[in-house]
């Protein structure tokens, strides 16, 4: 019994990671062990938010890829047959998970919205979405070591405990990697971070042309909310970054009122909202899809209703 | 001149899965695709080759249904396929999907650059990509925005969660496409007309070694809930105010 492993590939994923291994490893009777590369000074950090065990990848050059440390993994899980694999659900983190688990000759579940122990079959199941969100599809695991993706705030962060003991271990060094990484762009973000906003409003492509956003942001102000669109009108129009778009390949919110304005309700955009706590929608076509997903909706046209709309809200709030 | 294998899964069109008895999947009457990623794997294959030159081979790996892919697939531009088609190939993990194309490609179709959509549209797992890369002990880039190709040298834009990593590896290689990464085309009645006179050559399971064992079993596929109240207002002032109304009601007002 090797345990639980976790890949740290960043301080907040795991963190997240954390939370769910050391439930599974409660369940199972496992140990939590974090691979950690670059900043030691989180060692302590991680011992004391539930890891039993950390093993320390050493630093590679500037120009190597993450990616590098794939054979250094694979080898070490080869040796050692954990149980189950955590890495998180990132661009690099789904990728050096799949190499692994080729290595490995085993199962990766991608993108997992739930892991669990079954104490009957003594195995781990994961949950996942497929068909663009528009299914469940649950999984066992039938090869060692199991694996797993997971999706970044899937879990919340792992709270300190009392207890910071645990074992260090250092990793060998990985061969050179036939990838070389030439330049680092990091993101300028140019739009606020809306995944923990409280009011979205979402356009879609019911907008006939950019100047037009500004009817979505009129009603954003008006309800003190954020703007936020599907992923036609960033990555298609550019009309919108990136940051802003909800959905499958965009981010996941949860905020309490969702507004959707011109957005037929194709399922990989309704995915992202599916943790909305209220779901309203105004679309001129009656049988847009989003209407059967949404708690509240108006039929009619986005470029009509929404004047009227902010008018009622302004009145409502004795403005 | 490079050589690229682009490849392609044929797909249930997610659009048509309909919820059936008991929250079970409902796909009786499902209409099929190329994934959609795919499409951006093979336009790239094609927009090198128009840059380079070169052959592009268009492969897949699926039931015999998946023919009609193929033709789909080549009447985007490929020079032509290979369909490696069996009625067990329905349900295949990404593991064993990679296992099969590593054995076709590696000893029947000469190559310089592999793609891959970043993701399939129906599971999105994400997997075949690089495992793939792994079997074949080729570099693998994936999250790949843009590509260049000068001689044996790849320059590819990486979408991290950072921002874009500019990286650079030797030929062969694999890279998975984000859907930004082009625009595919819609191809045409011609495109249609030749893509039916192009070789495709067609693989069996008796052309292949016995295939790698499950790692996972699906346990159940139900349809996500995403049932909510469903209530409908028109355009009419009143109803917008009783829209409104809901909203103030909801708690959702300030």
């Amino acid at each position: 019994m090797a345990g639980i492993w976790i890949f740290g590939e960043t301080r907040e994923r795991t963190l997240e990671l954390l939370t769910a291994g050391t439930s599974l490893a409660e369940a199972s009777g496992q140990t939590v062990s974090v691979i950690l590369r670059g900043d030691e000074s989180l060692v302590k950090e991680y011992l004391s938010r539930g890891a039993d065990e950390i093993m320390i990848l050493p630093e590679i050059a500037g120009d190597q890829p993450l990616e590098g440390y794939v054979p250094v993994i694979a080898g070490e899980a080869a040796r050692l047959s954990p149980d189950l694999v955590l890495f998180p659900a990132t661009t690099r983190g789904r990728e050096m998970a799949a190499r692994i688990a080729s290595c490995l000759n085993t199962g990766l579940c991608s993108d997992c919205t739930a892991v669990s122990w079954n104490p009957e079959s003594e195995a781990f199941e994961c949950e996942r979405l497929a068909y663009g969100g528009a299914a469940v599809q649950k999984i066992a695991f039938t090869a060692q070591p199991a694996m797993a993706t997971i999706p970044p705030r899937t879990y919340g962060p792992a709270p300190a405990k009392e207890t910071g003991e645990g074992a260090l271990r250092h990793l060998p060094e990985p061969p050179p990697s036939p990838v070389r990484i030439v330049e680092r762009k990091k993101r300028e973000r140019s739009a606020r971070d809306i995944r923990d906003a409280r009011i979205i409003v979402a356009a879609g492509r019911g907008f006939v042309k950019q100047e037009d956003l500004e009817i979505a942001r009129s009603l954003a102000e008006a309800l003190g909310g954020e703007i936020a669109c599907t992923r036609p009108l960033s990555e298609e129009y550019h009309w919108l970054p990136d940051e802003l778009c909800i959905g499958l390949s965009g981010i996941s919110v949860k905020p309490q009122l969702y507004i959707g304005l011109g957005i037929s309700g194709q399922i990989q955009h309704i995915t992202g909202i599916r943790d909305a706590g209220l779901i309203a929608a105004v679309n001129k076509d009656e049988n847009a899809p989003i209407f059967q997903m949404a708690d509240l909706g108006i039929v009619g046209d986005l470029y009509r209703v929404v004047p009227e709309l902010i008018a009622e809200i302004r009145k409502a709030r004795g403005e | 001149m490079p050589n690229m294998i682009a490849c392609f899964k044929w797909v249930v069109d997610e659009a048509y899965v309909r919820s059936g008895a008991s929250g079970d999947l409902d796909l009786s009457s499902v209409d099929y695709k190329i994934s959609d990623y795919d499409k951006n794997a093979l336009e790239e294959a094609v927009a090198v080759r128009e840059r380079s030159g070169g052959v592009v081979t268009a492969v897949t790996v699926g039931v015999p249904e998946a023919g009609k892919g193929v033709k789909d697939a080549l009447s985007r531009g490929p020079d032509k396929a290979f369909f490696i088609r069996d009625p067990a190939f329905r349900d295949l993990e990404p593991s064993q999907t990679a296992a099969i194309m590593a054995e076709v490609i590696r000893d029947r179709i000469p190559f310089d650059l592999i793609l891959c959509g970043e993701g399939s549209s129906d599971l999105y797992a994400r997997q075949v990509g690089p495992r793939l890369a792994e079997i074949l002990g080729i570099p693998c880039l994936t999250g790949v925005q843009k590509i260049s190709i000068e001689g044996t040298r790849l320059v590819a834009e990486r979408r991290t969660e950072e921002g874009v990593d500019v990286a650079e590896t030797v030929l062969p290689a694999l890279v998975t496409v984000l859907p930004d990464i082009n625009t595919p085309r819609i191809p045409g009645v011609r495109d249609t007309l030749m893509a039916s006179k192009k070789e495709t050559t067609v693989i069996g399971m008796d052309d292949l070694p016995s295939l790698p064992g499950d790692t996972m079993k699906t346990l159940s596929m139900k349809t996500a809930s995403l049932k909510r109240q469903g209530v409908r207002f028109t355009a009419e002032r009143d109803d917008v105010a009783a829209f409104v109304d809901a909203l103030v009601r909801k708690g959702v007002l300030e």
